[in-house]
């Protein structure tokens, strides 16, 4: 399918404040090359250096540079074969950006060296104001070629940054560009949340000396405060639907959760006993809420039926199991501990194999990516908190730390398409 | 409330063809809410008597176990120090904070320090302190007394702190 797409982006500021480090590359990453067709503009350089760098930040590829190329084809019909195979060149990208007064579009083609042919060709269309945005989409198409899984460079990160005492809840592209802050605070956030359309967010914020939770939308910065008690509330998590929110109070006097619709306010109570029970998750379909409950005397991970409030245990390895969620149909993650440090890992449903996901020490607030294929989480190296990834399929491992202050809370955006 | 307006205009334009028009798919723009300058006034704040209350340094503090939210031997003088003030001096409000370390999940931590507020309210309950002049309030891991990732920190860290605040 020939899709285009045009993406207008106005942007007030291009400052990076994550800077992305691969701490594991893939096995056997896929060796290419991304060189401008038929022309050597400066925007066009501009593009392919976007692209590259979000080929590179996945770690399941090796982009040349053009100090190691052999060769340099200016088209499909230029490219000698033999100097590509003596690099071990899987694919040659070649992107041609068109550029009028209005518009700017980036048509692109992969071809693959050992065949000789144009593999796919696509066109995204934009305008000059967005050429890191349109350079998203070419490097998303691009991914999803090579892997067959939705690329992640056009979606957004949210996440919460402390310097100097002052919180800010910020949304950024997904290499750390165009920041911008959603909430400035100096009280803690936590636990922020995306709907599931991107229009709204819901996070608990202890401003009012307590914790509760809000929901912003995000173009209009309009707040409403989804439960008055002087009770805490927390661990807000939307439906499928986006018609309630799961959430975590202490209105009966213990931590139990309850579903709140949003429209109306109404309250359910989904579980009643003497221990925590917080951290509601929900299943793909919307029909269980899985959670954290520390009933049989440790934090362990149980699944609830949504309508019938039906409860089981899903953890039994680990002496602490927490802040889950579900990655697909039969698989979670969630924070593990057995003896010693807090991972990450993932538990199969049905096969009951669990998997530690990390290697860093005090993992916490694993968010997934809307590919459904990469973790991001917040870990602690001495006394600086930062956010750190794994890539679940090609198991690569990065470090997502701020040039300054701490980063903590992260949470992935839904696709934005 | 102070806003600082960022537009951030997406217009995604699809088409399947080279020759169909271009369709407008998404407008998204993001605003700035900022709870920290002068002028800004967070949700609620003039209705509630907790909100921005300088209540200077606790009155005493009480140490717990880890994922613990038993009281301790150690807390039990101190606790039946200030359970005898209230009682002498019913008009006395104590406000019960509690925090856990770092370790483990946010949002557990934060259920697990309100426990040992409520651990604190309890206690004062049954040694006879009317319920009505203690308020409980959880912190989780957001205000580590020692910012540090050792045993010795932790300890410091998994606590209650009681204030008079009348």
């Amino acid at each position: 399918m020939n899709r285009l797409l045009l993406v207008l982006l106005l942007s007030l500021t291009a400052s990076a404040e994550l800077v992305l480090e691969i701490t594991q590359s893939a096995k056997q990453p896929i060796k290419i090359a991304v060189l401008q067709k038929d022309a050597n503009t400066a925007i066009g350089e501009d593009i392919i250096n976007v692209i590259r760098s979000d080929l590179q930040r996945t770690g399941e590829f090796t982009v040349l540079g053009s100090s190691e190329l052999l060769s340099v084809p200016s088209n499909e019909s230029e490219v000698i074969q033999r100097d590509w195979l003596l690099l071990d060149v899987d694919s040659i990208i070649f992107v041609e950006v068109v550029q009028e007064d209005l518009s700017l579009n980036i048509d692109y083609s992969i071809f693959d060296v050992s065949y000789k042919q144009v593999e796919e060709r696509r066109k995204v269309l934009g305008i000059p104001d967005s050429i890191r945005q349109s350079s998203h989409y070419v490097s998303d198409g691009i991914y999803k070629h090579f892997y067959g899984i939705d690329g992640i460079a056009s979606t957004k990160l949210m996440y919460v940054t402390k310097s100097s005492g002052i919180y800010r809840l910020i949304i950024s592209d997904s290499d750390g560009f165009n920041e911008q802050v959603i909430l400035k605070s100096n009280k803690s956030i936590i636990s922020p949340a995306w709907s599931h359309d991107a229009e709204n967010i819901a996070y608990v914020s202890f401003e009012n000396n307590r914790a509760q939770v809000f929901v912003q939308n995000l173009a209009s910065g309009k707040r409403d405060l989804v439960l008055s008690s002087r009770s805490s509330v927390s661990a807000p998590a939307w439906s499928p639907d986006n018609k309630y929110l799961a959430l975590t109070s202490t209105m009966d006097g213990n931590s139990e959760i309850y579903l709140v619709e949003i429209k109306n306010k109404e309250i359910t109570r989904l579980t009643s006993n003497l221990a925590i029970d917080t951290e509601p998750a929900w299943s793909v379909d919307g029909k269980n809420i899985i959670f954290t409950s520390d009933r049989a005397g440790s934090p362990q991970i149980y699944e609830m039926n949504v309508r019938t409030k039906l409860k089981r245990r899903l953890t039994v390895e680990g002496t602490y199991n927490a802040r889950a969620s579900f990655l697909n149909k039969d698989e979670i993650i969630f924070v593990h501990r057995n003896e010693g440090d807090f991972k990450i890992a993932k538990l199969n449903l049905r096969s009951r194999d669990l998997e530690i996901l990390t290697s860093t020490q005090n993992d916490e607030s694993p968010c997934i990516a809307p590919n459904g294929n990469v973790i991001l989480y917040a870990t602690k190296d001495g006394n600086t908190s930062y956010l750190a990834g794994v890539n679940i399929s090609s198991k690569v491992k990065f470090k997502l730390p701020a040039l300054y202050g701490e980063l903590k809370e992260p949470s992935w955006s839904p696709f934005l398409r | 409330m102070k806003k600082i307006n960022i537009l951030i205009l997406t217009l995604i334009f699809m088409f399947s063809c080279s020759t169909v028009p271009v369709e407008e798919v998404d407008s998204q723009q993001a605003t700035t809410v900022d709870l920290t300058s002068d002028s800004g006034t967070s949700f609620e704040a003039a209705s509630d008597p907790m909100s921005d209350l300088d209540i200077g340094e606790p009155y005493v503090k009480i140490y717990f176990d880890y994922d613990q939210d038993t009281l301790r031997e150690d807390a039990l003088s101190d606790l039946l120090k200030v359970s005898r003030l209230m009682k002498d001096n019913p008009k006395y409000t104590l406000l019960v904070e509690g925090h856990a370390d770092e370790r483990g999940t946010r949002e557990y931590n934060l259920a697990l320090s309100e426990r040992r507020a409520k651990a604190v309210e309890d206690f004062l309950s049954v040694s006879g302190v009317s319920s009505f002049n203690v308020e409980v309030v959880g912190y989780g891991e957001e205000k580590p007394v020692d910012n540090g990732s050792n045993e010795s920190a932790w300890s410091q860290n998994r606590r209650a702190e009681l204030f008079f605040i009348k």
